[in-house]
């Protein structure tokens, strides 16, 4: 299973594509067209915006009309002969197995280039003789180099879909991620992506994984400069510059939310504080600084606040003293988050099949995850016949076998010798 | 082959097919003789058999009918306050009908009740005491607070040797019909400790393989089984790779749910039982003591121990250093 949000809630019909309307009808209907005979226009452009759901749309037609999609990225097709190979596709009429061909020809913007002029032409050709359909996208359908090509097309434009189209979207992965998600938060989000909705999945996301519920608070801090940029350059400050003074003042004017910067320092820390001696000394002043985050979480004292921040910045920048730097090392995205995100579905299966062994052997749900499931799952791998006896004997649902049989092939074979 | 789990159906259902804790099956058949229990606490560490005998003692006094008059409830699933308030009144105060007028309630893995809660039980028992007896089971009696130890009668369980341990084995072997070499056995008594749980959950494991039991199956079984292993965490931080130590560490908590406790206590016995020089030792117990205390009030199980994990790292080079 994909963990990046944007492939794993894609949309599955047209319908559930946000935005544009007009444009995905008016597409459907030129496909639908060919079944009646090449039409006038043998390729259509699709062009709009990044994130505006022109591929997607593409992608998710195809599957609905049974099309097969020969899928080509055009920046890897820019010269001639590329395009001459990728003609003979082209010239074809059908599949092997009878169904029609759907050529998308992504991200045409990339052959606009000086270089490419054989290209262009050479793509004409294709888009004149063509005997299946041929999309294409592009950013900015009114480059001048494109404007044979777009005699031959059929040429859609995209638009981006309104704040609302977009937070419904939103809406709609927060609740199948079991995250209440505050509206204005949602808003905040799209607003900052400019309605792109790749992004704006993307920040929420980044923003929301592993969590709960999603508040203005926890999305505010993507105000301001690109985020990114301003968390690397709070933890180059940290990490190299030894002065205690600049690494507080970067963590203040960063704008970042300390929870999430703490993550951050506490992930990267590590890496660039190599010396034993100075990594002591830095983990010992992050270790102080969640005291310091437990107690404002306890107190409920905000101003508190200003020693996490003191031991997570000047603590850990003035820990740097025998560490020789060893040349550029990339900065990592929070594990912590990441897994925590990863398994928490995992947790709660293991709790449930804990509660079913309590009822069985005498043990505790809690201690039953250590001393019981390991030799479970080692059995379950192993004995279809044996796993099948204990899942009856112990109650266990399908997804709890799975889980202990660690695959798919291995749970059918053990749930079939349960009847 | 038979399809429970295996430590379930050999668990005796007896106090005489107990077959080790002599001196304490000898005393809790007296009161089975006498029709008369007295509140109890069963101490040691686990798989030695202290929940078996308090099941065994219940069956023999009770009879085939146990289930009416026995309660049992797990502290580690359900340790706070409410319990006592609640469930565990309720089930004490009303009376039993029959012969023997008490109920027994056993009170699984009690060391992890909340202080407050031991309190609660202090009163309950005193008061109930005519309509319920209890029976509290705890890997350390010391966690088990002084005014609730006063009113029990202590009973210790130790370690299952080895000609035990291999004399349990053997009847399941036989009755499941598995074929095993003798270093397997040797290989059991290694990899449990006198951990009798441990001991059958690994030999069902291992014969679920379907093969001959030999000593490989065994150490294969046993390393699969416990990924939270602190000691090869531990060996990794003081190679120098904290960065992989603190992986091992994060598998530990959110993979494998191994409460953030129970990897400190492990740490604590690993570090006497290693052979760092004594001065470390002491060194390394105070860092641990306060990574505890940490955890306690709450702190955040990953950072506190990774900045117990940097600490070792720091001696094993300096050791290193040292010769």
């Amino acid at each position: 299973m994909s963990t990046i949000w944007t492939q794993k809630h894609k949309p599955q019909t047209l319908n559930e594509i946000v935005g544009n309307r007009d444009a995905k009808q008016q597409f459907l209907n030129w496909l639908k067209s060919w079944s009646k005979g090449i039409p006038k226009q043998r390729a259509a452009l699709l062009h709009g915006s990044p994130g505006v759901g022109k591929t997607v749309t593409v992608e998710t037609l195809a599957k609905e009309l049974k099309m097969e999609l020969v899928e080509k990225n055009a920046s890897d097709y820019r010269t001639a002969d590329a395009i001459k190979r990728f003609a003979g596709l082209a010239s074809q009429y059908a599949t092997l197995f009878g169904g029609n061909r759907l050529i998308l020809l992504d991200e045409v913007d990339g052959i606009a280039g000086k270089e490419d002029r054989g290209g262009v032409r050479e793509l004409t050709n294709v888009l004149k003789t063509s005997r299946s359909p041929v999309v294409l996208t592009a950013n900015d359908a009114y480059n001048p180099r494109f404007s044979t090509i777009r005699k031959y097309c059929l040429v859609i434009p995209f638009k981006r879909p309104t704040v609302r189209e977009v937070v419904s979207h939103l809406k709609r992965i927060c609740s199948k991620e079991g995250i209440a998600a505050n509206e204005e938060a949602l808003k905040f989000i799209v607003e900052r992506s400019g309605r792109d909705v790749r992004s704006a999945v993307n920040d929420l996301q980044a923003l929301a994984q592993g969590k709960n519920r999603l508040a203005m608070e926890d999305v505010q801090w993507l105000a301001g400069r690109d985020r990114k940029e301003v968390i690397f350059d709070v933890l180059r400050t940290i990490l190299y510059s030894k002065d205690s003074w600049e690494a507080k003042k970067a963590v203040s004017n960063a704008d970042v939310d300390p929870d999430m910067l703490f993550n951050w320092i506490y992930e990267n820390t590590p890496y660039h504080l190599t010396d034993p001696h100075d990594l002591v000394k830095a983990m010992n002043y992050l270790a102080l600084a969640d005291i310091y985050r437990k107690r404002i979480r306890t107190t409920q004292y905000w101003s508190l606040l200003r020693y996490v921040i003191d031991f997570m910045s000047s603590g850990v920048a003035v820990s740097r003293q025998r560490t020789k730097s060893s040349g550029w090392v990339p900065f990592r995205f929070p594990e912590k988050i990441r897994m925590l995100s990863r398994t928490k579905g995992e947790r709660a299966l293991q709790k449930s099949i804990g509660m079913r062994i309590r009822k069985r052997c005498h043990i505790s749900a809690t201690r039953s995850a250590r001393e019981v499931m390991p030799y479970l799952k080692i059995i379950f791998e192993n004995n279809p016949e044996m796993a099948a006896g204990l899942s009856n004997w112990l109650d266990l649902d399908e997804d709890m076998i799975e889980y202990l049989a660690g695959n798919k092939k291995q749970t059918k074979t053990i749930i079939a010798k349960l009847a | 082959m038979s399809y429970e789990m295996w430590a379930e159906k050999y668990r005796p259902k007896s106090l005489d097919k107990i077959i080790n804790q002599k001196e304490i099956v000898d005393r809790l058949q007296s009161f089975v003789k006498a029709k008369n229990v007295p509140h109890c606490i069963f101490a040691g560490p686990p798989g030695t058999g202290k929940t078996t005998a308090a099941l065994c003692l219940a069956m023999d006094l009770y009879g085939k009918g146990y289930r009416e008059h026995l309660m049992e409830l797990n502290a580690s699933d359900e340790r706070g306050i409410k319990m006592v308030r609640e469930t565990v009144k309720t089930f004490a105060r009303t009376r039993s009908i029959g012969e023997i007028p008490f109920k027994i309630l056993i009170l699984d893995e009690a060391d992890n009740m909340t202080s407050d809660a031991q309190q609660a039980l202090r009163r309950t028992m005193e008061r109930f005491t005519e309509t319920c007896r209890f029976i509290m089971i705890a890997n350390y009696s010391g966690k088990i607070i002084e005014p609730l130890q006063s009113r029990c009668a202590p009973f210790r369980f130790s370690y299952m040797s080895q000609e035990d341990q291999d004399r349990y084995l053997r009847h399941i072997i036989q009755e499941e019909n598995i074929k095993i070499l003798d270093e397997g056995y040797d290989a059991i008594f290694e990899v449990s400790e006198g951990d009798l749980r441990k001991a059958t959950n690994a030999l069902q494991a291992a014969a679920s393989m379907g093969k001959v039991i030999d000593a490989e199956t065994v150490y294969s079984v046993i390393g699969r089984a416990n990924p939270a292993d602190v000691n090869e965490m531990i060996k990794t931080a003081m190679k120098g790779d904290f960065l992989g130590a603190r992986k091992k560490l994060r598998d530990m908590i959110l993979k494998y749910g191994v409460a953030g406790s129970d990897i400190i206590k492990q740490i604590h016995t690993e570090i006497f039982r290693s052979m760092l020089p004594d001065s470390w030792k002491v060194t390394l117990s105070e860092a641990v003591g306060e990574a505890d205390f940490r955890l306690v009030q709450g702190a955040d199980v990953e950072v506190q121990l990774s900045a117990l994990l940097a600490r070792m790292t720091e001696a094993g080079q300096e050791l290193s250093r040292g010769g």
